[in-house]
């Protein structure tokens, strides 16, 4: 639920204490990457395709310690992730999302156990409109009643044009163009749980192949709007303040709201290894890991446009891996 | 009688109709014309140096950038009436976060190209435009900036080329020796039968080389870290437009340019070395900078197993029909079967592949030839052969269609002739018959590689993915890697254009893409061609 992640995203800040004002930095408390030898081998990563660049740049980053390994990667959606590592096909799945009950049902049934989950940044998801729009702001009932037909968050009308949200001139009777990812998506589900409260898509959203044309998409269409990992932004496009409910705080997409867990479309990234309870990872895996989880890392994170996890949680996850 | 003058009747049909064929064709040329000339120019225009212009906004505010294109304002956006704005690329992300910014004419005060504006190319983190403060180490530069920052520049290269080849020489082997090291061990566990002790002298065995390989390992790896942390020293301390201070790491700048004061000499320089960077290069920052030459080689090594597949499979299978079968509703069938078969959507022969080839065969494979390395797997995973060989069930039709046709336009005389010297069917079948129809199967071999290239979709799930930096091919045993993933060039312009988080920085770059991609495909039909001319000339007597 909504809540919930909201809340794990605020103890998260808590504890790290990134809520001061000023661009963001990665917890000086993370430790730095340190470098072990005979790490070889190839690295299979199947999974998100938000997750995708991140990787790609992880692997770069990655390889730099480790010159002779492969890594492969590919990003077709969370979706992709848990079939790959049921088959064994990527040692790494990442994901935009959890995995869903029946997902890890399907794990436990071929290998006995759950697949580990690693946090490895935070991420927050964006309502976009083109840069000429005047609009500024949204409810999220607002949001539901533009992207949903069943309005389950509370919305009594329909928002099908521009005017309904309270823009007048020539906005007043401009349609809305919805642009929206499909549903191989980890972005796709996440929206419809927490900003659809699990509602259904309207038929007329424009799905998507990938992210980056969710946005290139609402910035080429006057009248678009589209939802995106923050870190797909462009110059064409600028991002909706999102307020849980009417009346309450309109909050904006920067790094201290997203980390403070005030705006409300925050959620955590995640890579998913199989990993047999008591035994030791993969070297390649382990070290893949431990260098996501490291300074460096998490450097890569924020050049990527998302946010860095805090000192605990990597901490956390290091010492699960273990 | 007078006779009359003989004149043609007017053909008013005929002439309509010589108009609207000449029409039609004028609009296929157009339409291939447009596009190739709108490839061509984004994606060549990409690479051309583009002056920097400081822009001093109404509000005070100084920006630095490169103009990228104008748009006119929304009516009820502009301050007057047709007003217009220009995208202007500001560059330094690890500062302002986005590479390109809106800047409408009425925010603008003045416009200015000073010569001392510097851009950095980097490594990382994209372009950077500003003006250099300082060096450091202090007094490398202190006598004249310029001439100090160029000269620690050309330092650092060369340092960063010797970091790139004993990362690539001596770490790598010694990293290869460790891995097939660890493989051995598991692969001395494996055969030692159910419950029964490994063999220890060859666990001892392997266990010393891996601790003298271990230990040169670690020496190299020092080695590196020095020559890394050597590379590191020097950086040059920037300002940016709005007078923030940065300093760079003059081992991470890839070009240092100063585009205001540039010839036209330098400027073709510069572009002769970017074009060859991005051809040659391995990419960087996600695939939105750099080159994209395991991509290109992908591309041309997959056509080339495809063909190696689909020739003797294609060419076999047509023979047998043409010449062998016996003309009835069997052979009607089988070809309906094959000419439908081109026309069953490409991602069904993809999750054909994926089922087939990539988990039965290549899960075989693995569970008999490679168990060592599960569950890492070997072939079980897609790779250059899976898609290849994809492709060729893919393109198959093509080839049998016209392998057949060629087959057919072989005149029965020359069949005749060889069977009345006595030569037998497989004789006058391989030395008359398949010289002289090779022209018409070469022209199936060329449609079959153009669709080949241009084909994405299937090869999505048999083992193209986003980034491969070592390609199927290199210099260690077996040197042919073809259970390797590989980039391809088509699949590149998909990322780039719709996944890449830089999405407007990186959109010329897809142009510049999708016009190599079409260039491969030219080159190879080229030299396809020029073989089938070669081969017509020389069975035009023979055969006839």
């Amino acid at each position: 639920m909504l809540n919930q992640s909201i809340l794990v995203v605020s103890a998260m800040l808590m504890t790290s204490g990134l809520a001061s004002a000023g661009p963001i930095e990665v917890d000086p408390d993370i430790e730095k990457y340190a470098k072990v030898g005979g790490v070889t081998g190839n690295l299979n990563s199947i999974g998100s395709d938000t997750l995708n660049n991140l990787m790609t740049l992880w692997a770069e980053g990655f390889q730099k310690n480790y010159p002779s390994v492969r890594t492969q990667i590919e990003g077709k959606g969370s979706s992709t992730a848990p079939p790959a590592l049921i088959a064994a096909t990527a040692q790494i799945g990442p994901m935009s999302r959890a995995m869903k009950p029946s997902e890890v049902d399907e794990f436990e049934k071929r290998f006995g156990y759950a697949p580990t989950k690693v946090r490895v940044a935070v991420d927050a998801l964006a309502v976009y409109v083109n840069k000429d729009n005047p609009l500024d702001q949204l409810t999220i009932a607002q949001v539901d009643a533009m992207f949903s037909k069943t309005r389950l968050c509370g919305a009594t009308g329909d928002l099908s044009t521009w005017g309904q949200t309270g823009i007048g001139g020539d906005w007043a009777t401009r349609p809305i163009s919805l642009y929206g990812r499909n549903s191989a998506s980890g972005t796709y589900g996440y929206f419809k749980k927490n900003a659809l409260c699990r509602g259904d898509y309207k038929d007329t959203v424009k799905e998507q192949p990938g992210s980056a044309s969710v946005v290139q998409g609402v910035a080429e269409d006057l009248q678009g709007v589209g939802y995106s990992g923050i870190g797909y932004k462009t110059s064409g496009v600028k991002t909706l303040s999102l307020a849980k409910k009417s009346g309450g705080e309109y909050v904006a997409t920067t790094p201290d709201m997203v980390l403070s867990g005030k705006y409300p479309l925050a959620r955590f990234l995640y890579l998913y290894v199989n990993k047999k309870p008591g035994a030791a990872l993969d070297p390649l895996v382990r070290e893949f890991l431990n260098y996501v989880l490291s300074q460096e890392g998490q450097k890569v994170v924020l050049k990527d446009g998302y946010l860095p996890i805090s000192a605990k949680i990597a901490a956390t996850e290091t010492a699960n891996l273990k | 009688m007078t006779a009359r003058a003989w004149r043609p009747r007017e053909d008013r049909i005929g002439k309509f109709f010589t108009r609207l064929c000449g029409g039609a064709l004028a609009v296929n040329l157009l339409l291939a014309i447009g596009l190739l000339g709108l490839i061509g120019f984004h994606g060549t225009a990409y690479f051309w140096p583009k002056g920097v212009a400081e822009v001093e906004l109404v509000s005070g505010d100084v920006l630095i950038g490169e103009v990228h294109g104008w748009e006119e304002v929304p009516a009820d956006r502009a301050a007057t009436p047709g007003e217009r704005r220009m995208r202007l690329k500001i560059g330094n992300r690890d500062l302002y976060g986005l590479d390109f910014r809106w800047v409408s004419e009425s925010e603008v005060a003045r416009v200015g190209y000073p010569a001392d504006i510097v851009l950095l190319e980097r490594l990382e983190w994209g372009n950077f435009y500003g003006r250099p403060v300082e060096l450091h180490p202090s007094g490398v530069g202190a006598v004249d900036l310029r001439a100090g920052l160029a000269a620690l520049h050309a330092e650092k290269i060369e340092q960063r080329e010797q970091i790139e080849d004993f990362e690539s020489g001596p770490l790598a082997d010694v990293n290869y020796e460790l891995e097939d090291l660890r493989l051995e061990e598991r692969r001395i566990r494996l055969d030692a039968e159910e419950g029964a002790e490994p063999d220890s002298d060859r666990l001892a065995a392997v266990a010393r080389l891996k601790a003298t390989a271990s230990k040169e390992y670690e020496l190299l790896a020092a080695q590196l870290f020095d020559r890394r942390r050597e590379l590191s020293r020097g950086s040059v301390r920037m300002q940016a437009a709005d007078g923030q201070h940065k300093s760079i790491a003059v081992g991470d700048i890839v070009r240092i340019l100063q585009p205001n004061e540039m010839g036209l000499f330098a400027s073709v320089g510069l572009y002769v070395s970017r074009v060859w960077e991005f051809v040659s290069g391995d990419p960087r920052e996600s695939n939105t900078e750099g080159g994209i030459f395991p991509a290109i080689f992908g591309t041309v090594m997959m056509v080339f197993l495809m063909s190696f597949a689909v020739a003797p499979l294609g060419v076999l299978a047509a023979l047998y029909l043409r010449e062998y079968a016996r003309e009835g509703p069997v052979v009607r069938a089988v070809r309906i079967a094959v000419n439908n078969l081109a026309g069953v959507p490409s991602i069904v022969f993809g999750v054909f592949g994926l089922g087939f080839f990539v988990y039965l065969i290549g899960g075989t494979i693995d569970q008999v030839f490679y168990p060592e390395a599960l569950p890492t797997p070997t072939y079980g995973t897609g790779g250059i052969l899976w898609a290849s060989l994809t492709l060729a069930l893919l393109t198959v039709p093509v080839v049998i269609v016209a392998a057949e046709e060629g087959l057919a336009a072989v005149p029965r005389i020359v069949r005749e002739g060889s069977l009345a010297l006595g030569a037998t069917k497989f004789e006058t079948i391989c030395k008359v018959v398949l010289p002289a129809a090779a022209p018409g199967i070469l022209t199936g071999m060329i449609l079959a590689m153009a669709r080949a290239a241009g084909e994405v979709a299937p090869l999505m799930i048999v083992g193209m993915v986003k980034l491969a930096p070592s390609l199927p091919i290199d210099g260690r045993f077996p040197y042919v890697h073809l259970e390797r993933k590989f980039m391809h060039l088509g699949f590149h312009v998909y990322d780039v254009g719709f996944q890449s988080p830089n999405v407007e920085a990186a959109q010329p770059l897809v142009f510049a893409t999708a016009l190599l991609l079409v260039g491969v495909v030219v080159a190879m039909n080229l030299v396809a061609i020029v073989v089938r001319n070669r081969l017509r000339r020389a069975y035009a007597t023979s055969a006839v």
